[in-house]
């Protein structure tokens, strides 16, 4: 594939000479490796390092003291990890963020590589297909979660309405109000929106396996589903681990789902991480703790990404 | 890289722009800040967005042209979301500083040190006006002072479908809980349950379970706000009240319901009777008129200790960091002015009653009658911290609903000595 | 029989589960199409299909287009988004390029710093980015989120690019290298133009985040003409407790419009960058 790459781009290379540059001693020091990879990282580096840098540490630095709004900060070393661990809504907000990060991404997985793998075919509207199953990916989260809010709506909503119009059930489901339908609607939530991100790459992933690899294995009896295991999982898992990392991180760190669709609520069934931490600091005014709970996070979060590599890397 | 500074001239012809094209054509405006300057020519005022359009509008259109006028002063209304992202913004502004001159400050218990003195300006109003209800200097005063300066209160009542009452047999709206009760149950079998809102909004739960709570004499803390009073026999009482309460009158979903949901369960047919402002009854007026007929106001149901009503207070301060606090001062005294303050308050059809009692016997009252139960809200509403001081503790213990949650969570199974056991555990760690 | 079996396997492998996809990807923009259109009358009636428009109305978009600052959000959005794309999009490159092809002292621990920089979360910022930008005086300016949304996007980026780059075989740097180009020369001439696709597809991913992100917009932008689609929407169609729902829905729809549109350009680009950087990675 690298060698395919190569013969497109390489045509317009040939014979190139340039100017010659006047040689200096800047010059010369500029074009070592190592100076000129040092100059070409510094601007990168100094802007992450203001505006990513700077609030990283004094978040972390938040996260020791009692520092309500408008009051001193007063340090309390792990204090705040204390009542932290002493706070039953704390470690509900760690369970339903694993909780719901875990599902989602393993139905956004499986849904993904479904997708994948039936638009791997040739079809005539492909490219307007791709586009369209794009869609829940591209509008911003907020405005299809308000949507979402009607569509859970008890007795107008969609889903209620086609469960009772076809009779499957007498009332439909309470969406949005039994704590654990709220779980499963917010994890319903975020899969819809975040398959086609899997899809698309995935089948990004499918189109470079190259036809002789298939061939060759059907030549050798191998039938459908062992193609499938055999061939193309196993050149399928770079991608499928890399976009599962990015999607395990984004969807461990949502906030605007829950913040719209239900607040954290019912009886902080939802309450997630970063919705919690945002409801410490900015409404509760506690920014000490709101940011504790946010470093909390890493280290979950860093948990989970390892358990995910090595499940992965154990097949 | 250099921007270039504009004027403020510069930036109204941004807007004029921009309200047609799109923004790439405007991109020297949003990129500069507001200019420091020695003497404000712009003063921030930023609200929540009212649900009474007209009230922000007669704001936009007739008072902020009027001072214009009056002072060359031009003010800034910042309109905020509704929904409980005011009180992040004015947190942030409050931390760095900058931001709104003057503005609604809700839960003004977090940031009362960055409010400056008002005492001149309350006091001046409150004698001119005939005096302010009692209750509401629990909140704006602190140690003395004014640190800002009640508007009006929102009321809010149990609002009802007479005619789906009628039909099961209810006359009149039910006096007491037991009878409340009662009634939701034969409604529900009809098949019109209540939808009653206990999920994590910030009015329409609280405006309820409170003062169930009050009515049996329970309150959360002790009048010096240093003991927890929660755990008392009759807060099991309440509890299991509750638990009845939605198992056998509510729909299911109330128990996630947020401020807006209720409106909407309402509006839509689904419920018989919900705790809220009078907003439903304006939706149904304007968009239902066949069912804006039947709406009516109750009062909440009192209990053996009373009846009791939760006030919703919308308040403004003047910040301490803002570059001519004076100027804001003269600005909020100007509208509470009877000449600026009365038509304002009448634009918004009483959904913004005054905390002054010259209002008492207001005409504006008697336009709807079905709007002159707020009245009552006045006279016997408390604030959510009553009796303790509305405080940071007090803010946290709100913030974090776990009152409500102590109801939520007994309603989902957890055993109720359990839930209010823990809920008090949380109130007694938050109170240090 | 073979033809049979044929285009029933492709009934089965094809048309119907990409019709069940088709369906739980639009279905509900179908339903946001159909709220928009209707009245609040027929919205409200309980009995009505949820799907069905009686008597279509353009009464909310008007309402939308008239009274509101919607069409400055849009614009709002979209530059924030270019412009946030490309700061991402430059400094990204400046950071993946020699992480990816030149070897210098200390380059494995920046590797690691750089990927750490993923795992820090938005909820811990966010209080210090507000203190940072009321400092530098930028609240309520759209600076202040083109600046703090490249802190969320090059991290990505540059992982995104750092996979397409390592893609290019050395032997081209070195060649323009003993053709007498400069490093410079043959970092920007050479080898980058090479790497459109991977470009393209680390800016689509790019603004689809910058156009979606909501906490930042909604500390920094209060006033509402300044304010971005998701927070311009959310702030002022709900007002107090009503949710004006055929606005939101009207508003939705239209916020993304463009953007799907944009998409529509770029996805087999998008497609190919992916398929050299994440697969080579």
């Amino acid at each position: 594939m690298g060698r395919a790459v190569e013969a497109s781009r390489a045509p317009a290379l040939e014979a190139r000479t340039y100017r010659p540059l006047r040689f200096g001693r800047l010059r010369e020091l500029v074009e070592r490796e190592s100076v000129f990879s040092w100059l070409v990282l510094t601007p990168p580096l100094l802007f992450l390092l203001l505006f990513l840098g700077y609030p990283f540490f004094y978040g972390v630095y938040l996260s020791f003291f009692r520092r309500e709004v408008t009051g001193p900060a007063t340090f309390v070393g792990f204090g705040n990890f204390v009542t932290l661990a002493n706070d039953p809504i704390f470690w509900q907000s760690v369970g339903n963020t694993v909780k719901f990060t875990g599902a989602a991404t393993i139905l956004k997985a499986i849904g993904g590589l479904g997708m994948a793998l039936v638009m791997n075919q040739n079809f005539k509207f492909k490219a307007i297909t791709r586009a369209m199953l794009l869609l829940p990916f591209i509008v911003p989260t907020v405005l299809s979660t308000v949507a979402w809010q009607w569509i859970y709506d008890p007795g107008l909503g969609l889903f209620n309405r086609l469960l009772v119009e076809s009779g499957l059930t007498k009332t439909g489901f309470s969406w949005l109000g039994s704590p654990t339908m709220a779980m499963i609607s917010v994890i319903i939530v975020n899969t819809w929106r975040g398959l086609p991100f899997f899809g698309i790459s995935i089948l990004a992933g499918l189109q470079t396996i190259p036809v002789e690899q298939h061939e060759s294995a059907t030549i050798d009896g191998a039938g459908t589903w062992d193609r499938f295991r055999h061939v193309t999982l196993p050149s399928l898992l770079p991608v499928i681990l890399i976009v599962t990392t990015f999607s395990v991180i984004l969807t461990f760190f949502d906030f605007q789902l829950v913040y719209v669709l239900t607040g954290g609520g019912p009886a902080n069934s939802t309450h997630l991480m970063a919705t919690y931490a945002y409801s410490l600091s900015m409404g509760a005014g506690q920014m000490g703790l709101g940011s504790a709970v946010a470093l909390s996070m890493v280290p979950v979060l860093g948990l989970l990404l390892v358990l995910l590599t090595w499940y992965v890397r154990k097949d | 890289m250099t921007r270039p500074e504009t004027s403020r001239t510069g930036r109204r012809e941004f807007l004029k722009i921009a309200a047609g094209a799109a923004g790439a054509a405007a991109a020297t405006g949003p990129w500069i800040s507001r200019n420091a300057q020695a003497k404000p020519t712009t003063i921030v005022f930023a609200r929540e967005s009212s649900y009474v359009k007209n009230f922000d509008e007669h704001f936009q259109k007739v008072l902020i042209p009027a001072y214009l006028k009056a002072t060359g002063i031009k003010i800034d209304y910042q309109i905020q979301a509704a929904g409980g992202s005011a009180v992040p913004q004015l947190v942030s502004m409050v931390e760095n500083k900058s931001g709104a001159d003057l503005a609604w400050v809700q839960q003004e218990w977090l940031y009362r040190d960055a409010l400056v003195d008002v005492s001149d300006i309350a006091e001046a109003v409150g004698k001119e006006q005939g005096g302010w209800y009692d209750e509401i200097k629990l909140l704006s005063v602190d140690n003395g002072k004014w640190k800002s300066v009640p508007q009006a209160n929102i009321g809010q009542l149990m609002v009802y479908r007479k005619d789906w009452f009628d039909e099961a047999g209810i006359k009149q709206f039910p006096d007491t809980w037991d009878e409340f009760l009662e009634a939701g149950i034969k409604l529900k079998a009809k098949g019109h349950p209540y939808g009653m809102s206990m999920g994590h909004g910030f009015a329409d739960n609280y405006s309820w379970l409170y003062p169930l709570l009050w009515s049996h004499g329970v309150t959360v803390m002790d009048k010096a706000g240093k003991k927890v009073a929660l755990d008392s026999s009759e807060t099991a009482k309440c509890v299991e009240y509750v638990k009845r309460l939605y198992k056998e009158a509510c729909i299911e979903d109330c128990i996630g319901w947020l401020d807006p949901h209720n409106n909407k369960a309402f509006l839509t047919s689904q419920i018989s009777c919900t705790n809220n402002a009078y907003s439903i009854m304006v939706s149904a007026k304007r968009d239902l008129p066949d069912m804006g007929k039947v709406i009516e106001h109750g009062l909440n149901p009192k209990g053996p200790h009373g009846r009791f009503h939760a006030l919703v207070p919308v308040t403004h301060g003047v910040f301490a960091y803002g570059p001519d606090p004076q100027a804001a001062k003269d600005f909020l005294r100007w509208i509470m002015d009877p000449k600026q303050y009365r038509p304002w308050i009448s634009s918004g059809d009483m959904y913004f009653a005054p905390y002054l009692h010259a209002f008492d016997k207001y005409p504006d009252w008697d336009i709807e009658p079905r709007v002159k139960p707020f009245q009552k809200v006045l006279e016997t509403g408390k604030l959510t911290s009553w009796p303790a001081p509305a405080n940071r503790a007090h803010g946290a213990v709100i913030n974090r609903w776990i009152v409500i949650d102590m109801f939520t969570k007994a309603c989902t199974g957890t055993p109720t000595k359990t839930a209010i056991a823990e809920a008090v555990t949380q109130i007694k760690q938050i109170y240090g | 029989m073979v033809g049979e079996l044929t285009w029933r396997k492709r009934l089965l492998g094809l048309w119907v589960p990409l019709s069940l996809f088709y369906v739980v990807a639009l279905f509900p923009f179908t339903w946001m199409a159909a709220t928009s259109l209707k009245t609040n009358a027929e919205l409200y009636d309980p009995k009505a299909n949820p799907l069905s428009i009686h008597h279509p109305s353009l009464v909310h978009y008007i309402s939308l287009l008239q009274e509101t600052n919607f069409l400055t959000w849009v614009g709002n959005t979209m530059l924030v988004a270019v412009v946030a794309t490309g700061i991402s999009l430059l400094l990204g490159t400046m950071l993946a390029y020699p992480l990816a092809r030149m070897r210098f002292r200390g380059a494995p621990l920046l590797a690691i710093t750089v990927a750490v920089t993923y795992l820090v979360p938005q909820s811990l910022l966010f209080v210090p980015m507000a203190d940072l930008i009321g400092r530098l005086k930028l609240g309520n300016t759209l600076s202040a989120v083109m600046l703090t949304y490249p802190t969320l996007l090059v991290p990505f980026i540059a992982w995104l690019l750092m996979g397409y780059f390592k893609t290019v075989p050395k032997e081209l740097e070195e060649q323009a290298l003993i053709d007498g180009a400069s490093r410079w020369r043959a970092m920007t001439r050479v080898i980058l133009p090479l790497c459109m696709p991977g470009f393209i597809s680390a800016g689509i991913f790019a603004f689809t985040l910058a156009q979606n992100e909501f906490l930042y917009a909604l500390l920094f932008l209060s006033r509402s003409e300044v304010r971005t689609v998701p927070i311009g929407v959310v702030g002022e169609l709900i007002r107090g407790d009503a949710f004006y729902w055929g606005q939101l829905m009207a508003g939705a729809l239209l916020g993304s419009v463009p953007v799907a549109l944009i998409y529509s350009f770029f996805v087999k680009y998008y497609v190919a960058g992916l398929t050299a950087g994440a697969v080579k990675g």
